[in-house]
């Protein structure tokens, strides 16, 4: 995986033979196939938000109703707003709990690919087995813990939780092996730049297309997560989307689903996630195994 | 001198989580236990889990008019999910301090050390609840664990206009339902008079109370559990065979596919409680003024009898530092006619106080041309029945759900369903050690 | 993995530093996932002891109970037929997901396949929506009343009901499907862009079809992509727990321990017994060990031919 190939790729490319027309259209049919299968439940979505209650449960489920606004209206107007704090505890929990959680992969990665030292297998294991327990399992203890430390119910107890990433450092450690040649290393400790500097100046700059992907998977993961929040806050105030607009879902026993407001609410939840997609495609690069193939 | 330096830092550490972890065990301090709010400056501060609809304006007023007692609303999730969050964050030591406490869980909250024993301060309103709804609070002890908020006596909601077109006659007994069942499948094959729905325990044990089923008593140091007495395997058995015949439904109450049979008229009955236009206005509001309610069917033509389905109560955590305050608000949420006028207005509740039933004049609006809706209701409020719920209701009623949807899915004996949940109940009971008698 | 070999050198200058650069993550690891898993097992070891009615202050203790907790979760046949369930389930979750994400990744490869951008994000986007959400979505087209489908699958069989006893599990193993997909489509697809092109190019000169260099070259290269992302959708599979709980409530065909982490929520929550659920927990996560290290040892020397 040298640099030499890339004259030798583009040469490739160019002296390619212009096939048949139809060529690429039975991977272009079979994608688009895939498309339309990924896209058609999300399609529901946008459709059944626009439904009043009384169209939601009586049209054709792909009619598209007449409710989108007062749907958007009744779910801002909700317990005076609640909606917006939700959302913006959400982007809380997820910008600074990503943005940490890439911080501490980035310095994880970095010394496991970078240094040997006594314990590095081991230390590297058992923070790569996390991904072994399920959250289920520890939210209960975390929980209980965080009680014992005083800081259940708080923004800390959602957000603390989240920032070690078994798959994020995993991730960096590739990035950095990939990304940060040995050399590079070697000369700045020639010239004299500590450990802490050579990071900094040297491997930082490198990762930083690496780290943006490990950002962005655990935005996600904590964006769409439920059960840590669900178990770790009774202050509906602090509550995120999910959590908050589980409460519209089971409204208790006797009271009714507030199925458009939820339906709303999810829509409107997905939409900055969407967003992202879009505006970070090239970010959305998860060359798991890259160390692994033999060059 | 470098690896030294670590291994100081990781010794620190260890302190430090170490220390974070005994910390907690002292949560459970004296003046806690006793009830009596430490010294301190500044209103005392309570929070309150509840899932009633704008109870944010109800306590709005409360705080208002008591400045040194300010109460937080938290809403919650509802039902099940907010009973099991309440006992995970008793156990860890930081619960709220009011709750929002369905009557089967409390139980299970007591049993659990969850909620605490308010004996002393609301014996003074026992007069302003029936005995029945108080009994549902005292557990049949001496203690009390919670002021009643609300109740759910059961009737039968039925489409008025529906009944006029497959010319049905309102049923007064079981049988004469079974009987409309029939009529009306054979009338329309895509209609059902109702569906039996095996998700909700809550709606069973309210039509096992009405035919006479006590599912736990206590005798003497021990408790009884008779989830399989006659009148709920007679209850059982009604269901299963109209459910094997054919004639009704097995579609769970409260699905989106529920909401749509309410909608396009393809479900006529639904055996609910008082609570019910709430939930029918919001998922079927197009029917508005096509349902009309009478009382539950009998199992004896001439009798007089119903059950409970829902209700809940305001208890106050075992662990709360100021339980005497918090007390003072449940009892003023629940018994102050101010209070009680809010709850019916803005929560949307049927309280369980005598004299707030005497708010309720005006008919909900989904059940406008029914005049007299709220008399009906409080009639059969003062017929319903209830029973002593148990300390694992959790468990009896997983039981239901498991055992229910196997036998509705295999269209196998209910009356095996219901001795599976006895069976799951009295294991659960034995495994922790409660003295189980025979 | 490339890159390490020639640190070796650094050993004795690296000093504390590595650990220093450790030290966040792992003290974050003692913090949320050793002490918890600790005070897990902890838990498992002991058990409620309740005296009498059990409504008296001090009637309920706190007890030391050995290896009840595990001999219970262990003999428990309710946990068992949960693990058979959970492996039909996995066994098709894992083909399909993996089977459709290397056909899309290997199509988005191919030379002149058109709109791959769209198609890529757009197989990527049920990613953005949480489990709940995504199983609910379904559930909503899964109802027979509801379904867009429905009138579709009544031509085939009048009877159908894609929530019913035999097909449920189709019907959920198609959310993690779909929730899945994209993401293993990107994992396989970048790796391949990270292939250089003349791999390709010496099989095109000896006149191989776009399918012979796809099944002959592409799969082999990926190989070692697929075995990872095999085992993190295995350790995801062993714990399904979101799909079959969201789409309980709509149907009478998956009870209360249909996966065996539902029975430890089930056990943890609704019943109240938290010794229970840490024992099978326990369990739980010793199976996915096992089963992840049992898998990679098998495929580990073909794969990475390396000891």
């Amino acid at each position: 995986m040298s640099t030499g190939v890339l004259p030798a790729r583009a040469a490739a490319r160019h002296a390619r033979p212009r096939l048949h027309p139809l060529r690429g259209a039975v991977p272009t049919a079979v994608l688009l196939l895939g498309a339309v299968y990924c896209l058609f439940p999300v399609t529901w979505v946008l459709i059944a938000a626009t439904k009043t209650p009384g169209e939601l449960f009586s049209t054709a489920t792909l009619a598209i109703g007449s409710g989108l606004w007062s749907n958007i209206a009744d779910l801002l107007a909700y317990r005076d707003g609640v909606f917006l704090l939700w959302l913006g505890n959400t982007v809380l929990y997820a910008g600074v709990g990503a943005t940490l959680s890439a911080a501490v992969s980035a310095l994880a990665g970095y010394a496991l690919a970078k240094y040997r030292f006594p314990g590095r297998n081991l230390v590297f294991n058992l923070l790569i087995g996390g991904i072994l327990v399920p959250a289920v399992v520890l939210a209960i203890p975390q929980y209980l813990l965080l009680s014992k430390a005083g800081l259940a119910d708080t923004y800390w107890s959602v957000l603390l939780p989240q920032i070690l990433s078994p798959y994020g450092i995993y991730l960096a450690r590739i990035y950095a092996a990939a990304a940060v040649p040995d050399a590079l290393v070697e000369a700045a400790r020639i010239d004299g730049a500590g450990h802490g500097q050579i990071f900094f100046r040297v491997a930082l700059p490198l990762m930083t297309p690496g780290l943006v992907t490990v950002f962005l998977f655990q935005f996600t993961a904590i964006w769409n997560n439920f059960l840590l929040p669900f178990i770790m806050l009774g202050d509906d105030r602090a509550f995120p989307l999910t959590v908050g607009l589980y409460t519209l879902l089971a409204a208790g026993a006797n009271q009714p689903s507030l199925y458009n407001l939820i339906l709303t609410g999810a829509m409107l939840s997905i939409i900055p996630l969407v967003a992202l997609f879009l505006t970070m495609q090239r970010y959305w690069r998860t060359d798991l195994s890259r160390g692994a193939v033999k060059s | 001198m470098r690896t030294r330096r670590f291994s100081a830092l990781a010794a620190a550490l260890l302190t430090v989580v170490l220390a974070a972890g005994c910390s907690g065990s002292g949560s459970g301090s004296p003046e806690n236990a006793t009830g009596t709010a430490p010294a301190q400056s500044g209103p005392v501060k309570l929070t309150y889990w509840t899932w009633v609809p704008n109870m944010d304006k109800i306590v709005q007023k409360w705080n208002a008019a008591n400045p040194d007692i300010q109460v937080t609303v938290s809403k919650q999730a509802g039902g099940d999910d907010a009973a099991a969050k309440f006992l995970t964050a008793a156990k860890a030591g930081n619960p709220p301090d009011l709750i929002q406490a369905e009557y089967q869980h409390l139980p299970s909250f007591v049993a659990a050390e969850a909620v605490a024993d308010i004996a002393a301060q609301a014996n003074q309103v026992r007069s302003e609840f029936s005995e029945g709804l108080w009994n549902l609070v005292t557990l049949g002890t001496d203690g009390v664990y919670g002021i009643p908020q609300d109740s759910g006596p059961m009737m039968l909601f039925y489409r008025a206009d529906l009944f006029d077109k497959y010319g049905i006659e309102v049923p007064k007994t079981w049988d004469e339902y079974a009987e409309a069942a029939r009529t009306v499948r054979k009338k329309d094959p895509k209609v059902y008079l109702g569906t039996f729905s095996s998700k909700d325990p809550g709606s069973f044990a309210g039509l096992a109370q009405q035919a006479g089923a006590q599912w736990w008593s206590i005798s003497g140091d021990a408790w009884k559990v008779t989830v399989n007495d006659a009148a709920t395997l007679k209850v059982a058995g009604y269901w299963g065979d109209l459910v094997r015949e054919g004639v009704i439904d097995d579609m769970p109450y409260f699905t989106p596919e529920w909401n749509k049979a309410l909608n396009d008229g393809t479900l006529l009955t639904w055996p609910s409680a008082v609570w019910a236009p709430g939930v029918l206005e919001a998922n079927a509001p197009k029917a508005k003024g096509k349902w009309a309610v009478a009382p539950l069917p009998q199992w004896t033509a001439g009798e007089n009898v119903s059950g409970f389905w829902g209700g809940s109560s305001t208890a106050v955590a075992a662990a709360s530092p100021h339980k005497e305050q918090a007390v003072r608000f449940a009892t003023w949420l629940n018994t102050d006619p101010e209070a009680l006028e809010l709850l019916v207005k803005e929560g949307a509740i049927y309280p369980a106080a005598t004299k707030g039933q005497s708010v309720l004049t005006e008919a909900p609006g989904y059940f406008a041309q029914q005049k007299d809706f709220w008399q009906l209701a409080n009639q059969v409020a003062a017929t319903a029945r209830g029973f002593t719920f148990g300390p694992n209701v959790n468990v009896t009623y997983d039981a239901f759900k498991n055992a229910f949807d196997k036998a509705v899915e295999a269209k196998s004996s209910f009356a095996d369903a219901v001795n599976a949940m006895q069976e799951a109940t009295v294991a659960d009971m034995k495994k922790s050690g409660f003295q189980l008698a025979q | 993995m490339t890159g390490t070999k020639r640190s070796g050198a650094r050993v004795a200058r690296a000093g504390a530093a590595p650990y220093l650069f450790l030290a966040p993550a792992v003290v974050l690891f003692v913090l949320f996932m050793a002490l918890p898993i600790g005070y897990t097992i902890y838990l498992s070891l002991r058990r409620t002891q309740v005296s009498g009615l059990g409504l008296g202050r001090g009637s309920r203790r706190e007890v030391f109970a050995g290896l009840d907790n595990y001999a219970a979760a262990i003999g428990d046949a309710e946990l068992w037929l949960g693990w058979l369930r959970v492996l039909g389930y996995g066994a098709l979750v894992l083909t399909v997901m993996l089977g459709l994400a290397l056909i899309f990744a290997l199509m988005l490869d191919t030379a002149h396949v058109r709109l791959a951008r769209f198609s890529r994000i757009a197989i990527f986007l049920p990613y953005a929506v949480p489990g709940v959400a995504a199983t609910l979505l379904w559930g909503f087209l899964y109802l027979p009343s509801l379904s867009p489908f429905q009138g579709l699958l009544e031509l085939f069989d009048g009877e159908a009901n894609l929530l019913g006893a035999g097909t449920v599990v189709y019907s959920m193993a198609n959310v993690a499907v779909w929730g899945g997909v994209g993401f293993n489509m990107l994992v396989l697809y970048t790796t391949l862009r990270a292939v250089p092109r003349e791999y390709y190019e010496a099989a095109r000169i000896d006149g191989a079809t776009e399918l012979q260099i796809a099944l002959r070259v592409k799969i082999p290269l990926l190989t070692p992509a697929i075995i990872l992302t095999t085992v993190f959708s295995l350790i995801a599979t062993v714990q399904v727990f979101t799909e079959p709980t969201a789409l309980r409530p709509l149907t009478n065909t998956i009870g209360s321990t249909w996966s065996p982490l539902m029975k430890v929520y089930r056990d943890a929550f609704v019943a109240g017994d938290l010794y229970s659920a840490a024992a099978t927990a326990i369990v739980i996560a010793g199976i996915a060990l096992v089963l992840s290290f049992g898998f990679l040892r098998i495929v580990k020397n073909r794969a990475f031919g390396e000891g």
